[in-house]
Parts: C-alpha cells; structure tokens; sequence
C-alpha cells in the first residue's frame, strides 16, 4: 500500500517526531509507515488522515496485488 | 520520566540483579535472589508507566506477537528433537544409571512441551472467543 504521509507531512511542516507524538505513536513507525515498510491499522489510518483533514482515500493507495505493475 | 531515562534504570537494576544473584550464591540464599527479581520486575513495570514518550504502539505490538510465535515454534522443535532424542538414549536395557536419567529427563522436556502446546491451545481458544468466533 502506498501513502502521501510523507507529502501531507511535509505540507504542514511537521517532524517525523512531532507527528509521533500528536498520534500517540513512536517516531519508528512513523517512518516505517512513510517508507512502505508497514501497513498502519484501520484505526491508526483513520486518525492520520482525520489529523491531516483528509480522507483515507487521499492518505493511502490501496494497490491489490494484479494491479501491482511487474 | 524520558524513555532514555527508563532504559537507563532498567539498564542499572539488570545489572543489580546479577550482582545481587552472585551474592546469593556465595551466601546461598535462594530467597534473596528470588526477592530481588520479582522487585527489579515491579520497579521497571511501574517505572514504565511513568515514561511520557512513547515507547509501545501497534507497529511494536506486531512485532512482538510476530516474534513471540516464531520463537515458540523454534522452541516446540528444539525440545521436541532434544526430548526424543533423550528419551530414546536413556531407554536402552544396557544404559548405564547417568544415561537413564537423561531418559528421564528427555521424558520431563518432552512433558513440558506438551505442556506449553496445550497452554497455545487453550489461550487460542480464549482469544478466538475473544475476537468474535
């Protein structure tokens, strides 16, 4: 799955760590998250997308896996 | 309390304990290194919970169940082959006394598995019951 975390983040001038912290969430899973390296949960997907103002639809790409170009 | 801090104190009371665990044995007095554990466990517990940073979250949580049940599995495995392995050593008719208690022994690791096997199950149940089944 892909995301724009690191885009929105960017936009509002937020720190891996400040965003960490706003989300209840260490600094690494924000990273990991932002390097395709870990799926959040549904619930930790909702509340960076209500964080950033925007729908999940708009903070993460859902590719399946025949839509995943060779 | 800041996490640096807490991995500092969890830090010094591991090393407490060995140091505490040296001393038991020279003046062999089970109960202090017993006390001391069971106390170095609760300090850091409460401790934790004094961290504002934060220092577990989902993504540590996966980890950890991912690294729980493949270490179980090891475990299963390993004592499995090594409680076989004895069981069958020590259960020859010439086997001298020592290799018959490692029969015997083998027979303890193997119960100890089967045990932790049905503590899997059971909990599985639980937790199926748990998340809706």
């Amino acid at each position: 799955m892909k995301n724009r975390l690191k885009v929105l983040r960017a936009m509002h001038d937020l720190t891996q760590e400040h965003l960490a912290n706003d989300l209840g969430v260490t600094r690494q899973t924000i990273l990991a998250i932002e390097k395709g390296k870990y799926d959040p949960s549904l619930e930790l997907a909702f509340r960076i997308s209500r964080y950033f103002h925007t729908t999940i639809e708009e903070t993460f790409i859902y590719e399946a896996p025949d839509e995943i170009p060779p | 309390m800041k996490k640096a801090v807490f991995y500092f104190l969890t830090f010094a009371i591991i090393l407490l304990e060995f140091v505490l665990f040296g001393w038991a044995v020279m003046i062999r007095a089970p109960l202090l290194s017993v006390a001391s554990l069971v106390l170095g466990i609760a300090v850091i517990y409460i401790a934790r919970m004094y961290v504002d940073e934060v220092i577990e979250d989902e993504r540590t949580q996966k980890i950890q169940e991912r690294t729980a049940m493949t270490t179980l599995q090891v475990t299963w495995v390993a004592l499995l082959v090594f409680s076989v392995w004895m069981i069958i050593e020590g259960a020859g008719i010439r086997a001298p006394p020592e290799i018959r208690r490692l029969g015997i022994f083998g027979f303890g690791l193997l119960l100890t598995d089967i045990a932790m096997v049905v503590v899997f199950v059971l909990l599985s149940f639980y937790y199926r019951k748990q998340y809706g089944e």
